[in-house]
């Protein structure tokens, strides 16, 4: 079995009186791609922000890569320096990310509504995702005495965009591309980073039944190329029951259920709250 | 191809800064326009170090006059000739009791000089910078408007500090500073302009640079690609500074004389008007726009200053009322060219190629298909 890349303990994200995630645990193993699925506002992206940095979890404890990122006690936020009951559990570093920090540790992420730079180019978009990966400081940058790793950079651009089959439109205005070019445009963004864990929001959200299955494919093989590790959230049921290694159910905050395809889709509460029945007689 | 576009546009710039130079030779150009090109040219240094950071980084920054005064008092500061030090700090005792560019010239000759106005100049610089560094930890986390309200009150806070009785030893209180080194002709500026935007268009098109524009053109995404918000933020209202100071010593040497008063806030809103005017996201454009603002107020608007003139009969003219007309442009402006002259565009020697070619494109055929 191969190990944890990305474990939620409990985590539980609350806004006031609304609790948006409510005690998720969630594990990532290694090359999988799992989904995470729900209705409409069961808590799915505010689970994404949570993972990514965005919002800081009001309870639970997020690891990525064998290292906490983040923990709150369980009594909620102004306890976090608990020394009471199991205080061995709550102590030992803890990293307090911002989203680039996560990022820096190899979590890349897309957005449910798509957010490219706009004003620039399509070869510019993945080009900018390479300055994180800099040696340079400002000076040799300003200066130019960082030519070697900027070319480098660029031929690992050129060779990514060709991989994702966006080559030929590389001069082209980010928000010219059709809709799902632009998608792809920003899972090869993420990848730029070098990720392990590949985070994406609705990836398949307004695409037509082909470009869903040209989409399918492309994660699939992706993932292989790159070994990544996958966590999607997604509406489209054909992609996620085609590609998932393991499903997660969310529903009004609350994990419903867990499991491979096939034990999700005969779930009952599953089937309840959100597949619903084909009527047959 | 790309090379040669480069070489191209060196030498569109080196042709450009050779006719200035020789305006500057030749005898019978009118002092007016020579005067024009020694503000316009400081004046589009920092232009474009506000362009740097509310055109290239999205921040809405207006404390560039705060900037400059830091600078030109520092320059001033260390600079004053030791012979002239009791006459400028009359009622006081200065705390400086040496001048740089002096100490430098006698121990080195002409280049001690040179080598001292430089170095005041980057210290001009980096006490800008230092203080955006300072004044950034905590405004930097602002958003937009409110960012612009900070530095405008850090602006105003700075002259008024500047002239406090307590400071009075360093900067004068509210007397004016003079008798520092200052240049004549229109090389100096030009070359030190040309330096620093050069060394600004390097820092833009730099992988900073780029991640500058990911910031302006979407933070969250920025963030999630792993730029880091808050240290580019700095490095750009720090950089930006560091310009913004220099192109006040700049100022300083023009005028030989500093007084806090020149830098009002509506200084800040004259280079605020030229960015617009320019365009929000282009340094050809800021540089262009600089020369024509100062073009207009200083010279081919003056005519609207005086009260003896007439318009149409109508005894309307008085002192001042060209700040009027430089209202309706900005309306003007704002309602129908809200990108400026250049936009987001700049100007290179392709471009101009490119724009000729259409336009002769279109004078013989009347339509042209060429992309």
């Amino acid at each position: 079995m191969n190990a944890d890349i990305l474990h939620l303990d409990n985590v539980t994200m609350q806004f006031g009186g609304v609790v948006a995630v409510n005690n998720l645990t969630l594990d990532v193993k290694e090359h999988e791609i799992v989904a995470l699925i729900g209705p409409n506002g069961a808590g799915k992206t505010t689970a994404f922000n949570a993972i990514t940095g965005v919002y800081e979890p009001t309870n639970g404890e997020i690891s990525f890569c064998g290292k906490t990122v983040v923990r709150n006690h369980p009594q909620g936020k102004m306890k976090k320096l608990y020394a009471g009951l199991n205080a061995d559990k709550y102590s030992g570093e803890v990293l307090k990310p911002t989203p680039d920090m996560l990022t820096k540790l190899g979590m890349a992420r897309t957005f449910q509504n798509i957010r490219l730079w706009k004003s620039q180019t399509v070869f510019d978009n993945v080009l900018i995702a390479k300055h994180m990966l800099r040696t340079s400081n400002v000076f040799s940058a300003t200066f130019r005495l960082n030519r070697q790793e900027e070319k480098q950079h660029r031929e690992e651009v050129s060779e990514l965009l060709k991989t994702v089959g966006l080559d030929d439109v590389k001069d082209d205005l980010a928000t010219g591309l059709p809709y799902g070019k632009q998608r792809r445009l920003e899972i090869a963004r993420a990848l730029a980073t070098k990720p392990k864990l590949l985070l994406l929001d609705e990836p398949a959200a307004g695409m037509n039944p082909q470009e869903t299955n040209e989409l399918t494919d492309f994660i699939g093989e992706i993932r292989d190329r790159f070994s990544l590790t996958v966590l999607l959230i997604e509406h489209h049921m054909n992609l996620v029951m085609d590609i998932s290694d393991r499903i997660y159910v969310l529903d009004f905050g609350k994990l419903i259920a867990q499991g491979n395809p096939n034990e999700i889709q005969h779930n009952e509460k599953v089937i309840d709250a959100y597949l619903g029945v084909e009527k047959n007689a | 191809m790309k090379l040669a576009n480069k070489t191209m546009n060196i030498f569109f710039i080196a042709g450009l800064y050779l006719t200035v130079f020789l305006l500057d030779i030749v005898p019978g150009v009118p002092p007016m326009l020579l005067t024009v090109l020694k503000k316009g040219v400081i004046f589009s240094l920092v232009a474009v170090s506000m362009n740097l950071l509310n055109g290239f980084t999205g921040l809405f920054s207006l404390g560039q006059a705060g900037f400059m005064l830091m600078g030109a008092y520092s320059y001033a500061v260390i600079n004053i000739s030791s012979s002239l030090k009791p006459v400028v700090y009359q009622y006081y005792s200065p705390f400086f009791n040496f001048s740089l560019t002096e100490v430098l010239g006698n121990a080195l000759g002409g280049f001690g000089v040179v080598l001292g106005v430089t170095v005041s100049m980057i210290i001009a610089g980096l006490v800008a910078a230092f203080m955006a560094f300072l004044i950034g930890l905590p405004v930097l986390k602002l958003k937009s408007d409110y960012l612009a309200i900070a530095t405008l009150g850090f602006a105003e806070i700075v002259r008024a500090l500047i002239q406090l009785e307590a400071l009075a030893p360093v900067t004068n209180g509210s007397q004016l500073l003079r008798g520092f080194p200052y240049f004549r002709g229109i090389f100096i500026p030009f070359i030190i302009v040309g330096i620093c935007i050069a060394v600004i268009v390097l820092l833009i098109n730099s992988t900073y640079g780029r991640a500058f524009k990911a910031i302006r053109d979407d933070e969250i995404a920025a963030e999630a690609m792993g730029i880091n918000l808050a240290s580019h933020k700095r490095l750009a209202f720090v950089i930006s500074s560091f310009f913004a100071g220099v192109s006040g010593a700049l100022l300083a040497m023009y005028q030989t004389t500093v007084q806090a008063n020149t830098f009002k806030s509506a200084m800040t809103y004259e280079i605020l008007l030229i960015v617009v005017i320019g365009g929000i996201g282009s340094v050809s454009g800021s540089c262009i726009g600089s020369f024509l603002f100062i073009a207009c107020s200083e010279w081919w608007l003056r005519f609207l200053d005086n009260s003896n003139n007439n318009i149409f009969g109508l005894n309307i003219l008085r002192s001042g009322f060209r700040m009027v007309v430089f209202s309706f442009v900005i309306m003007i402006m704002v309602l129908f060219f809200r990108k400026g002259i250049m936009g987001e565009r700049e100007i290179s020697s392709e471009n101009i190629v490119k724009s000729v070619k259409s336009l002769i494109c279109r004078i013989k055929k009347g339509r042209c298909n060429e992309r």
